[in-house]
Parts: structure tokens; C-alpha cells; sequence
């Protein structure tokens, strides 16, 4: 499925990773601390970050009566995680505002998200070649993945993150038998998605893992689609 | 269709349930339609005016084509030391459609309900289930081009085929003295031991000018599923099989089928 743009095209818009550095460049200089609550990270931004927070489509504003020029938003751990670890923009505290570590934030969030670690890597996969992830689960999927902010871009794909078989992955399994994959599908293609599945492999890494051993496992990337032999002759 | 000789067209559907789309119940869903079919609900039924003969041999688990009427036999049967020869499913879907008259080896008539007994038969005798026949017949109705995978279409073909799967490699057929060696149809079983998911059919766009002596790649392969997906690796050993011909699974539910694909690509890194 080709790109499908609303309005002009992307190439009169700032490229992705441009934003993202400079929402990086902000947060570095402000000291940025989120506030790790529940299943949620929550940040305070200020108003150059909150517009670039949009613009990168990181997190959520929540809506408040503060007066102060402040804004929070709610970050998801994928996200939260990513500005901590990978970009290393942001520290992440409990409630005692003490920063904790990335080993302590991993421990932590997969303690709490079942098959964390497999969610996390397709999401940084993503993340790194500069496309816009989102959440998925009002499409029954993982992820939706946009060339560019969803404002000037339908998403092309409903992102599955699978581990491997062979990795005993039966926490975070799905399209385990055929109804799973027709369901999928349908659901899929009636909001005009291409299901993606980013098959996530340990690569003989040990079964605890952590966030440096992440780095090591590999992925995948297989587009499942539906053919319909009457549509089209020519057998494509 | 290219196949089309002076036959009569039977449209086995018009009408029937129009009466029921009013009916409370009836829910419309041309969704459905869209993606999978029914055995049964075909687009065009071709009945055929001139019968072709063929001579069902049990040793071989095909039929001898000994008389030919149509232009049908561009795209059906494999040429052997100038004899055409028809899988199960090829001689089953031409004697469906009224195109064949079959005889056994002591030239009796070979009724259809024997053809449907011998595609019922445990293990799939002759390489092919009642599933895989529907699909067979589905795609052929649609006017594609239909061959059993790993099996060429003639000799000639041979040196130019592409499929790396050495262990299903055909054997040449050798004409000793009048004895004609019938080896060659270990191509047509000869990857059964694989279960589960496995590359049954090759499949090509219609086109009339069809040659089987250079028949080209396939546009894809078909493999049959079992009750299984696939795993990730399963997958990737088929494609290794299959080199660069694209592969579609067929998953047949309840007389429905759905053709997938699982396309391994690499999403571009953005700007």
C-alpha cells in the first residue's frame, strides 16, 4: 500500500528525526524528570517541548486547570523508555523524586507489562527508522505505524510485535490458528491497514533479559495479506 | 476464457437466492464475498460439447490422455515422450465439467464417484486432497494456470527450471525398447513426507499463448496448510525452497478458502 497523504505532502514538512533532535536538544538542557506512576510516565514540558511532543506524536497532553505556562503529558513505557534509554533526554523518578536507573525502569515496566520486552524492541525498531508508533489496541493490534504525524498521514500499518517460537514465547503469542489471522485480517482491512508482524527473535540471548541484551535480539519485518484471485488476472 | 470452445455456459447461482436476500435473517455481506468463496458458488460453470478420453493408470496415480478435444490441453497435463499425462485433480476437474470421458486400464468406464473415491483415499494417494482440489478447481475456473509444484510441464522445460528443491528433482523419463519408465512421477509424491504447510501448486496468469515447453516461472507457488499456521521458520525454509517465486498459503475452512501471503519486507528508514 502506497503512502496515503491528506493534503500536501510530507516533503514540505520538517523530517522526523529534525524534531526529534530537537525535542532531545530541549529536554537535555531542562533537566527533564518524569514521574513513573502505575502503568504511565508522567512529564511536565515546557512549551517548546509540548510542541514538539505533538510534532513527534510522543505521549498525550493532560488536560488540567493549571494556569502555569507547564504542561503534562502521559507517556506509555515504550515511550517514557525511549527518551530515557535510547534517546537519553529524560530521567525517569519514583515518587520520592529520586531518578532510578535503567536497570530498575526495565525491572519495573516488564514486572508490570506482560511480554514487555518484545513490545519494547518492535516499538524502538520502529522508532529509530523514524516512523510515528502509536498505539493499537482500538484497531486489535499492537501498534499503528505512521510515515509522519497522523495529522498529515493515514497509518499504513497495524503493527503485531511476535516473539519467536523457539523462544518459548507463549506470553505475548498471537495468530496462534487460522481464525486469529481471519480476524486480524478483517479488522485490518476495514480501516485500511496492512497488518505488519515483527517477528522478534532472542537471537540465543539468555531468557533474562535486559535492556543492553535487547539490543542483540532481532527483527523481522513480514507483511500479511489477503489475495483475491478475482479481482485481478495476473496473479499478484 | 481462453478456454472456451462452443460450451455451454451454466450459471449455477443466478437467481437461486435472490429470493432470499429480503428475507429476515439473511444478513448481506459482500464483505464476505470479497474475501473467500464456498465450494459451490461459482463464477462460471463451463460445460463442455466435445469429450476428450483419457485412460486412468493406478500404477502411475494419473490418466493417459488418448484422445484430445479443446483447446484446454495448452494448460493441462504434463508431456512425457509424447504422451500427455493428467493428475487427479486435473482429470477429476475436466470430468466435473463434463470435458472427459475416463476409462480404466481394461477400457470399462471409470464413473465419476471412482474419481471422487480415489481423491478420498488415506494419505492422499495420488498427491492431492478433496481441499486442495477445490482450490484447484476454484483458481482453474478463474481461467489460471494450474500445474502440480516441482513437476514440469514437458521435458524441455527442464533445464529451465528454477525450483532448487533437488529432493522432489524430476527423474528423466527413458523410453527402453518400447518400455515406457514411469519414474518420473516420484515428482508428484515425492515431498509428502513433508506435513503440515508445503508448496502443492504452481500457479500462472491465464494466457492463452501458453507453451509448455517454455512455460517460464510461476507467478507464485501454493502451498497447502494444515490446521496450524505456520511458524516464522516454517515459512523461511519454504521460501528457501522456493527461491524467488513468491509463495500464498491457502487455508481451506469449511469449504471457504483464503489465499495469504506473508511477504517478508523491510520498511524504509524516513527522514
Amino acid at each position: 500500500m502506497a503512502p496515503r497523504w491528506k493534503g500536501e505532502t510530507a516533503e514540505a514538512k520538517e523530517p522526523m528525526s529534525v524534531i526529534v533532535s530537537k525535542l532531545q536538544t530541549s529536554l537535555i538542557e531542562s533537566n527533564a524528570q518524569g514521574l513513573l506512576s502505575g502503568c504511565a510516565v508522567l512529564l511536565e514540558a515546557l512549551p517548546e517541548q509540548t510542541e514538539l511532543l505533538y510534532r513527534a506524536c510522543i505521549g498525550r497532553p493532560l488536560i488540567t486547570a493549571e494556569k502555569d505556562k507547564k504542561q503534562w503529558h502521559q507517556l506509555s513505557f515504550e515511550e517514557a523508555l525511549y527518551l530515557c534509554c535510547v534517546l537519553k533526554c529524560i530521567k525517569i523518578a519514583g515518587e520520592n523524586k529520586c531518578a532510578k536507573s535503567n536497570d530498575e525502569l526495565w525491572h519495573y515496566m516488564m514486572v508490570k507489562r506482560v511480554g514487555f520486552p518484545v513490545m519494547f524492541k518492535a516499538y524502538s525498531h520502529l522508532r529509530r527508522k523514524n516512523w510515528v508508533v502509536r498505539a493499537g489496541s482500538q484497531y486489535g493490534v499492537d501498534y499503528v505505524a505512521y510515515r509522519y504525524h497522523p495529522a498529515f498521514v493515514h497509518s499504513e500499518y497495524a503493527v503485531l510485535a511476535l516473539p519467536d517460537d523457539e523462544d518459548g514465547g507463549s506470553e505475548n503469542s498471537r495468530l496462534k490458528v487460522w481464525s486469529d489471522f481471519h480476524c486480524t485480517l478483517r479488522l485490518c482491512g476495514s480501516v485500511a491497514k496492512t497488518l505488519l508482524v515483527l517477528h522478534i527473535s532472542r537471537n540465543g540471548e539468555d531468557d533474562v533479559v535486559s535492556l543492553s541484551s535487547l539490543e542483540h535480539y532481532s527483527v523481522e519485518e513480514r507483511v500479511v495479506t489477503r489475495w483475491n484471485p478475482e479481482v485481478s488476472r495476473d496473479a499478484k | 476464457m481462453m478456454e472456451t470452445d462452443a460450451s455451454q455456459s451454466f450459471r449455477s447461482d443466478d437467481g437461486v437466492y435472490d429470493c432470499d436476500s429480503g428475507s429476515e435473517g439473511f444478513v448481506e455481506d459482500s464483505l464476505d464475498d470479497e474475501l473467500c468463496f464456498a465450494s459451490g458458488d461459482f463464477p462460471k460453470l463451463q460445460f463442455r460439447k466435445e469429450r476428450s478420453k483419457v485412460r486412468w493408470i493406478e500404477e502411475l496415480g494419473m490418466a493417459e490422455v488418448l484422445e484430445k478435444k479443446g483447446k484446454m490441453w495448452i494448460t493441462t497435463g504434463i508431456s512425457r515422450n509424447g504422451k500427455t499425462y493428467c493428475s487427479i485433480e486435473e482429470t477429476l476437474y475436466l470430468a466435473e465439467i463434463g470435458a472427459l470421458d475416463v476409462l480404466n486400464v481394461d477400457d470399462t468406464p471409470l464413473p465419476l464417484s471412482d474419481l471422487y473415491a480415489k481423491l478420498a483415499e488415506d494419505r492422499e494417494k495420488y498427491g492431492c486432497s478433496w481441499e486442495s482440489f477445490e482450490v484447484y478447481r476454484y483458481l482453474k475456473s478463474l481461467g489460471y494456470i494450474v500445474g502440480r509444484h516441482g513437476v514440469a510441464w514437458s521435458m524441455k522445460n527442464v533445464k529451465n527450471k528454477t525450483n532448487a528443491d533437488d529432493s522432489v528433482g524430476e527423474s528423466c523419463s527413458i523410453i527402453d525398447k518400447g518400455n515406457v519408465d514411469y519414474t518420473f512421477i516420484t515428482d508428484m509424491f515425492g515431498n509428502m513426507h513433508l506435513g503440515g504447510t508445503r508448496p502443492i501448486f504452481d500457479v500462472f496468469p491465464p494466457n492463452s499463448k501458453f507453451r509448455k515447453s517454455s512455460s517460464g516461472d510461476p507467478s507464485f507457488m501454493l502451498c497447502r496448510t494444515s490446521g496450524h499456521p505456520p511458524s516464522r521458520q516454517e515459512i523461511e525454509d519454504i521460501e528457501t525452497c522456493c527461491g524467488r517465486i513468491p509463495l500464498k498459503l491457502y487455508v481451506v475452512e469449511h469449504g471457504r478458502v483464503s489465499f495469504l501471503s506473508f511477504t517478508k519486507v523491510e520498511l524504509p528508514a524516513l527522514p
